[in-house]
């Protein structure tokens, strides 16, 4: 009786270790190099920007995203500097299509997921139950409930829209200034690939660790701010 | 900042409900097992507090299923959690958790209430009780299973909160022990008001065998609430934002001072020392100090689910 209660609590823990583990080296496994050479990412210029929101517009008309929701904004703070020569910051507001992204991780069904051919992070309608986990867990607080097919949204690169057509994504095509530039980081000879490296950039919420594929240039300060 | 309606929640109440109703019932289970094989033995299934901990176990846990599902966007599509299944997933895990949990449940309890199902049907279904013997032969690896699995689900409810990197308050591995520990006690709390109203005996062994276990688990419930509140500080930054936030001033701090420290924590804790200093356990105390750790578990759910959202890294 007592020996088999030990081998039982044996093999009971060696389940558990086992089944604790196996997780981890799922993870291994997304650092592998990925199937194909195309990893997509989107650089704002801030500089450029002038917050016209056209991007914003022509976001809800090519991806059919309902009044009172949407997958991308322009947030704006100031005004900045002394008037005269006053001027407003805008950053743009969307999913950064994490490496690492919270919202993969979290969600129960699959329903979140990550297009390993380009490098999207995307939604399977589908599957998804709405238990709105990802929108919770999502750092960047840009995921929604669409209340037309009460599934989780967001960004996807226009994926199912414009991509497929092959043309650029909806906002990039909007943007009169060409403060949004699109294009595939490991293709050295893309523009966005030599604007990345010709300018400092910034990505946010880094040290969170999920790797966000959204870079930004900042426009100049004015103003000291602590 | 209004206390139920700010920019950053994504989960509601429903929520809150959902985590409270698991962790009753793992505590509940895990104090019925206790008390059949710590106080009992084969007469378990006579004992009120016992009965009481398995319907109690049974119907929250299910209970709490309906939460979750109804609370869903797609409630119709729940389904699909069941058939698909992401290893990486807190909540998928959950969800394989909370299914064999419920078979070890029942399995467990068929076990314990052998003698009266048996004797139910023995006349016109004798199939029932060959089937109760092969069950009952597995006794120790479903007892063993049971235990781990209602730690576990215990357990979840709070990993569940801890693996999202968008609230700091939550992304501690502190929260998970808490989370564990208030539910057990609220499984015995239940257990101990079910079995009182179950016309259980207030002074029965089974009163003073849990509260022996009570009085260090609120102890240890404390000494948890302090770690996880420290933590948040030194951590420093948004962390540190977030436990000042939760349980300064305001409608909250109220909550977590008054309602949860004190009368979650405190009075259940002075109730169970005096009774068992005095050996005075009167159905009134007994119920009362139940009743009172239920109220702070509940209010510990729907504080941690709040605050934990009102800031963010
Ligand atoms: S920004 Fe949010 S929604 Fe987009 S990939 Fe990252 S975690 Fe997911
Ligand atoms: S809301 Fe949908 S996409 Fe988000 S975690 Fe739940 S099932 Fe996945
Ligand atoms: S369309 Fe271009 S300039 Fe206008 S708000 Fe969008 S990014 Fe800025």
């Amino acid at each position: 009786m007592e020996n088999s209660r030990r081998h039982f609590l044996k093999n009971t823990c060696a389940l558990v270790a086992g089944v604790s583990v196996y997780p981890l080296s799922g993870n291994n496994a997304e650092m592998e190099p990925e199937i194909n050479n195309i990893k997509y990412a989107l650089l704002h210029d801030e500089s450029k920007c002038i917050g016209c929101n056209a991007c914003v517009e022509a976001c809800r008309e090519v991806n059919h995203v309902p009044e009172g929701v949407t997958r991308l904004s322009i947030e704006k703070t100031g005004p900045f500097g002394e008037y005269p020569n006053q001027y407003y910051h805008f950053s743009r507001h969307s999913c950064e299509h994490c490496e690492n992204a919270p919202c993969v991780t979290v969600c129960p069904t699959g329903a979140a997921f990550i297009d390993k051919e380009t490098g999207i992070v995307a939604v399977n309608a589908d599957r998804c139950v709405g238990c709105l986990y990802c929108i919770a867990a999502c750092p960047y607080e840009v995921r929604f409930i669409n209340p037309v097919t009460k599934t989780a949204d967001k960004c996807d690169f226009c994926r199912e829209t414009n991509l497929k057509e092959g043309k650029q994504p909806a906002c990039v095509e909007a943007c009169p200034t060409k403060a949004l530039v699109f294009g595939n980081l490991k293709d050295p000879e893309s523009e966005l690939v030599a604007r990345l490296k010709a300018n400092p950039t910034e990505r946010y919420k880094q040290s969170l660790g999920t790797r966000p594929k959204i870079f930004r240039i900042k426009a100049r300060q004015g103003e000291i701010i602590l | 900042m209004s206390a139920f309606h700010f920019d950053t929640l994504v989960w509601h109440w429903p929520i809150a409900i959902y985590l409270f109703l698991a962790g009753v019932s793992a505590g509940a289970m895990f104090f019925a097992v206790m008390l059949k094989h710590g106080c009992l033995k084969g007469k378990a299934y006579q004992s009120g507090f016992v009965q009481a901990a398995c319907v109690v176990a049974a119907i929250s846990v299910l209970a709490g299923l309906g939460v979750l599902v109804l609370d869903l966007t797609k409630p119709l599509h729940f389904w699909k959690i069941l058939v698909f299944y992401n290893p990486m997933s807190v909540m998928s895990m959950g969800v394989i958790i909370l299914m064999l949990y419920q078979v070890f449940m029942y399995a467990w309890i068929v076990i314990t209430f052998k003698q009266p199902i048996d004797d139910l049907c023995k006349k016109r279904l004798p199939i029932v009780g060959k089937l109760t013997s092969v069950i009952a032969r597995y006794e120790a690896g479903i007892t063993g299973l049971l235990v781990i699995f209602s730690v576990s689900l215990g357990a979840y409810t709070g990993f569940l909160l801890s693996a999202q990197p968008h609230f700091p308050m939550w992304n501690t591995g502190v929260l998970p022990l808490l989370f564990l520990a208030s539910g057990l006690s609220s499984g015995a709390a239940a257990s101990l008001l079910g079995g009182v109203l179950l016309k259980g005996n207030p002074n029965g062994a089974e009163v003073r065998f849990i509260h022996k276990i009570e009085i260090p688990l609120i102890l240890g419930e404390i000494l948890l609430m302090f770690t996880f509140f420290l933590g948040l500080v030194f951590s420093g930054g948004q962390s540190k934002v977030a436990a000042f936030n939760a349980i300064g001033v305001g409608f909250w701090g109220f909550i977590f001072w008054f309602g949860i420290m004190g009368l979650g924590l405190s009075a259940p804790l002075a109730m169970n020392l005096f009774m068992t200093a005095t050996s005075k356990r009167k159905f009134s105390y007994v119920a009362g100090t139940a009743c009172l750790s239920l109220l702070g578990v509940i209010l510990l759910r729907n504080f941690i689910l709040y605050t934990g959202q009102m800031t963010v890294s």
